[in-house]
């Protein structure tokens, strides 16, 4: 039965995987990866010995990691909000207007961020109503982390809200009865009905997103950026990017790619053993 | 849901506060939406000197007119809509037939296949294997290239265990000793059951395929294969440091407005699709109890 | 990429214009206009009939250039039709998304990858470098003189000389065909209509330019009541706003600084004592709010969006291309405006100018393979390409198709690229002439709606000419760059006058930028830059 997927990921994960010894060697497309030199761990030392590797590695651990605490809950939060409405058109049209700046691409986002944000923009406007001088936030080292959270909310916990709304969809009437006969308010419910038997999903969730912690989504990093914010919001991609583009300089890539998924896989092995104790284990 | 009671007044005001909250993150998703669609419906002149942002400048239909009559859109669209029913099929039937042994524990491979999985979502093939890979298998310039490389998500296949882990053994049990096999357990009874997570996960699965873009990217060439979002991108020029005099004169559209309406173009019917999925959360597996 | 594109769209524009406005821009014409061109000696011949269909060969060869949306160009179709009747050869093209160069040389790589590798193809990104070096292109040297001797003739020698010192196995040998503009495009305009309405001369001190600029944001020169003017400003990363740089003698194209002699020696601008000087003043102008607030923030649409609706005194941008906002203005605000070209300003103790830079990217290499056939007929299409009686012809296009008659004479068709297919060549755009487009302009003047608008740009770009200089490092390869990705993409430059500009650093830190560049890799960058200059111009 589980022949197909199984060869599904053979084939077109595990097979492709094994180009990635590339990162191990100054990978020509002129010579393919049979001839091309063996550099062992050239690639990686490169890496690590730019001189802004600090920067780049410390902004982007944190901007994962306040993505990962900030983020995540908030399409649960979501959830449990429109799970309380009670008008039904009004929550199925909520819901897909929630879900829609998932589909518009990231130039489209940070150029109506950047409108907002601007000398005029709506920010600015409020600012003036309570008698503040406009400021230009994009260009402001200390809001590039807010904004890139708020973006991330913006566009992706809608999306995220649909999963555990289907959970929530199919927890059982009786048990919400049950409990209501014992007397229990709306808020407790949720506390001791809904909560825990979203656990699993939760925590499957959580566990699938953390492998993929250093990613931080290029597209968006990318364009929320300025010079001026690159001291907290130049990351590890934006860096192979513009080393990258130059010369397709495909093994270094690689390698930076390995050593960001080594990092990924090892908080997932460590969050998964954890997790398994309460039978939530991913493997 | 609920049978109606009493609510106190702590309560209707959190529901108050509640509703209001969502309308006004409703209001800030729909932002994007509302500019594009106002960028879509301005004139060239407006959108050349910036003025458009939340309402129509110069109103017109011009932008629209044109992507409405392209004939190449529309096939895009036809190739699009084929490929996303049929992959959304095909990938939810092969993750499940995935997904239900790994929720089992007696499947011993279980384990390490579902780690092996995990892994993949991990670490990503470079760009030049994963090309020769798949050309190999004869997918260049091949429509199925829009299916097969979807066909399984390690986000949706995690999700679908958890969900089959927590189905409710008991009745398992009674099929089994009716004498039925694995196959008829998982398309009889487990199945019929779920179909909150298989019309999630299909809209999961769904959308990405729709979306599709660096995977055609690489191995599609003939442009009457291109999917939508492929073809959006012809719309879109960059770097341009001088419009053209002639375009200008003539037509009452660019760039911006052209590309904003293929974008919405391209997310209506998505967005049509969700309201009317919603009906299968509502009679989907239940969680946490057995079903009588 | 940023240059061809504009620079093809700069044409098109012009000969858009001019057909559009009913002139005749016949073949005839084009082809005399070009003769006697001053940097293109002996062009080809006679040209007073309209071009002489080419002898054809049966082999065809597929050639990747940039394709901004357009119809692929399959065998048989009526593009390939038409090359193969105008230069002999069928040419054949695949859609290949252009996305500024990225997408493009993706697909490239992955096509050498897969030994797929195109007959003729654009390369970007100075990888013509790696290919040379592997060996993947052909040597052109002995080729061009005999089997493409209009392209060879079209390109003076001392540039030739310049293509063969970028060999990387240091033989002298050409491996691609440059793009080359003969003159100066880029200049600073300054809204006369303005200064006529405040009654002040036009600046020739910098003292002079900081009174208008304060003149034009306090007071409201456009006349609408608001004190919306924003007196100069530029765009993201500092580009654009050259002029301010160029008062202190720094070479810059396009707002990337660039390299010349300074002290005696090639080096680069940004890291030169006059780039400091400048980034007082214009960290000055900045604080005064004669510099638009937004202009590290501004991208090409939103600075578009500030000139063409009339808010903006002073700005930097190609001379002949005033028009295009002018008519915008005018649509808007209902004002007709004049742009103007100041001549540079010199800041005391320093010689202002703008900057020319004649040698651009490449623009062909070949496949270097067996197959002579497949040579010869690549051979032969560029032989076509550099044949400018071929010109006007390779610009209409296929007639239908790109262009209809109207009266006898052709006029191009609206932009529709659903049924377009690709121009795959485009010679006049890479080998300019500044003739050529002068007498385009005059056609298009003739128009009396645009007029008032295009004569402006004709103005414009004669007077230019006059403040340009060709800096010494016209030609320097990308190659010097090698294994500094940060030094060419002006990493630590961008980040440092950005903070020094808005305020946020002092002055000083510029001392610890020119440091920190030294030492991670404009050292080596340097050396690399002058030894070939000491090679290649001395």
């Amino acid at each position: 039965m589980a022949i197909p997927g199984v060869l599904y990921f053979l084939v077109f994960k595990y097979i492709p995987l094994t180009g990635s010894v590339i990162a191990f060697q100054d990978y020509s497309v002129f010579k393919g990866f049979w001839a091309s030199d063996w550099v062992g761990f050239k690639h990686f030392e490169k890496l690590w010995a730019y001189p802004g590797f600090h920067r780049i590695f410390w902004n982007t651990i944190i901007l994962g990691g306040l993505r990962l605490i900030l983020t995540f809950p908030i399409p649960i939060l979501l959830a449990l909000m429109l799970n309380e409405l009670r008008i039904a058109y009004l929550k199925k049209s909520i819901q897909t207007a929630l879900y829609i700046p998932h589909f518009f691409s990231w130039v489209i986002i940070a150029g109506i961020t950047f409108d907002l944000l601007g000398y005029h923009g709506l920010f600015n406007q409020v600012r003036g109503w309570f008698g503040y001088e406009p400021i230009l936030v994009m260009q402001m080292e200390d809001y590039f982390r807010p904004v890139y959270i708020l973006t991330s909310i913006w566009k992706e916990a809608g999306f995220g809200t649909i999963i555990y709304l289907a959970a929530i969809t199919g927890i059982d009437p009786s048990l919400y009865e049950s409990a209501t006969m014992d007397g229990a308010s709306r808020f407790a419910q949720i506390r001791y009905v809904t909560v825990p038997l979203l656990l699993p999903t939760i925590l499957t969730l959580f566990l699938l997103d953390i492998g993929s912690f250093l990613d931080l989504g290029f597209d968006q990093i990318y364009n929320l950026l300025t010079p001026m914010t690159y001291r907290v919001g130049d990351v590890i991609d934006t860096y192979v990017y513009r080393t990258g583009i130059q010369q397709a300089q495909y093994s270094f890539t690689t390698a930076v790619g390995l050593f960001q998924s080594v990092i990924g896989f090892v908080l997932v092995y460590v969050f998964n053993r954890s997790a398994r104790r309460t039978e939530g284990g991913l493997w | 849901m609920v049978k109606a009671r009493h609510r106190t007044f702590g309560e209707k005001l959190f529901g108050l506060v509640n509703a209001s909250a969502l309308c006004l993150f409703a209001l800030a998703a729909l932002l994007p939406l509302i500019v594009s669609v106002s960028t879509s419906l301005s004139s060239k002149l407006a959108v050349d000197t910036n003025q458009v942002f939340l309402w129509p400048v110069q109103f017109t239909f011009d932008s629209w007119k044109y992507i409405v009559f392209r004939p190449d859109l529309w096939r895009s669209f036809g190739l699009t809509l084929a490929s996303t029913l049929i992959g959304t099929a095909l990938a939810l039937l092969v993750t499940a037939l995935l997904a239900y042994p790994l929720s089992k524990k007696e499947f011993k491979l279980g384990g390490v296949i579902m780690a092996a999985v995990i892994v993949t979502m991990i670490f990503k093939a470079p760009i030049v294997p994963y090309f020769l890979t798949v050309r190999e298998i004869g997918l260049f310039n091949n429509p199925l290239v829009l299916v097969l490389p979807h066909i399984v998500s390690a986000y949706c296949l995690a999700i679908m265990r958890t969900f089959f882990k927590q189905f409710p053994h008991e009745l398992e049990e009674a099929a089994k000793m009716d004498g039925c096999g694995y196959f008829r357990i998982l398309f009889r009874i487990i199945l019929p059951s779920s179909t909150a997570v298989l019309a999630t996960l299909g809209l999961l699965y769904g959308v990405v395929i729709w979306n599709q873009y660096q995977t055609p990217l690489l191995f599609l060439q003939d442009q009457s294969l291109f999917p939508l979002q492929m073809k959006i991108k012809q719309f879109i020029v960059d770097g341009n440091e001088l419009p053209i005099l002639a375009a200008k004169a003539v037509v009452n559209y660019n760039e911006r407005t052209l590309r904003a309406a293929t974008v919405i173009f391209a997310i209506v019917p998505v967005v049509l699709v969700y309201p009317y999925l919603q009906k299968y959360f509502v009679k989907g597996a239940m969680l946490g109890s057995v079903k009588g | 990429m940023d240059r061809k594109k504009w620079i093809a769209m700069a044409m098109s524009g012009m000969l858009v214009a001019a057909v559009v406005s009913g002139c005749s821009s016949s073949k005839n014409e084009g082809a005399e206009s070009l003769q006697g061109s001053p940097s293109s000696p002996a062009a080809s011949a006679s040209g007073a009939e309209s071009s002489v269909p080419a002898e054809t060969i049966s082999e065809d060869i597929e050639v990747w250039s940039v394709n901004n949306g357009y119809k692929e160009v399959t065998k048989g179709s009526p593009m390939y039709n038409f090359y193969k009747e105008k230069l002999g050869v069928g040419i054949i093209q695949p859609y290949v998304e252009w996305n500024g160069g990225t997408t493009y040389q993706q697909q490239l790589n992955l096509k050498i990858v897969a030994n797929e590798m195109p007959d003729m193809f654009l390369p970007v990104n100075g990888m013509e470098y790696d290919l040379a070096k592997n060996g993947a292109i052909l040597d052109l040297t002995d080729l061009l003189p005999k089997q493409a001797p209009h392209l060879w003739e079209d390109i003076p020698e001392e540039v030739w000389d310049v293509i063969k010192s970028y060999d990387p196995n240091g033989q002298g040998r050409i491996y691609s065909i440059p793009s080359i503009f003969d003159y100066g495009k880029t200049g600073a305009m300054i809204r006369k209509d303005w200064l006529d309405k405040l009654n002040l001369p036009i600046p020739t001190t910098q003292e002079e330019l900081v009174n208008v600029l304060k003149a034009f944001r306090d007071n409201d020169p456009n006349g609408n009541g608001e004190k919306d003017e924003i007196p100069t400003g530029g765009r993201q990363e500092g580009r654009w706003m050259d002029y301010l740089f160029a008062m202190y003698g720094i070479a810059m194209q396009e707002g990337y600084p660039d390299w010349d002699i300074y002290d005696g020696e090639l080096t680069y601008s940004a890291v030169t004592p006059n780039m400091k000087d400048a980034l007082v003043f214009i960290r000055d102008l900045y604080k005064q709010g004669l510099l638009d607030k937004e202009t590290f923030l501004n991208n090409k649409a939103t600075w578009d969006g500030k000139v063409g609706t009339g808010k903006v005194g002073v700005y930097f941008h190609l001379v002949d291309a005033a028009s295009d906002y002018l008519e915008n203005i005018e649509k808007v605000t209902g004002v007709k405006g004049d742009y103007t070209v100041i001549p540079p300003i010199s800041a005391p103790g320093y010689e202002a100018f703008y900057t020319m830079k004649r040698i651009n990217s490449q623009n062909w290499v070949l496949k270097n393979q067996k197959d002579t056939a497949k040579i010869n007929a690549a051979m032969k299409v560029l032989d076509g390409y550099g044949d400018q009686s071929k010109w006007n012809d390779l610009y209409f296009g296929v007639e239908g198709m790109h262009y209809d008659m109207q009266d006898g004479v052709p006029t191009k068709k609206p932009e529709d690229k659903s049924v377009m297919e690709n121009i795959v060549l485009s010679p006049f755009y890479d080998i300019s002439v500044l003739d050529y487009y002068l007498k385009m302009f005059e056609e298009v003047s003739k128009d009396p709606t645009r007029k008032w608008a295009i004569v402006q740009d004709v103005r414009n770009l004669k007077d230019n000419q006059k403040y340009v200089k060709a800096i010494a490092g016209d030609g320097l390869p990308s190659s010097i760059y090698a294994d500094y990705p940060d030094i060419q993409n002006r990493t630590l430059y961008i980040e440092y006058i950005t903070k020094i500009i808005v305020g946020e650093y002092p002055i000083e830190k510029f001392d610890e930028f020119v440091d920190k560049w030294y030492k991670s890799g404009g050292e080596a960058v340097t050396q690399a830059s002058r030894e070939w200059y000491a090679k290649v111009k001395a």
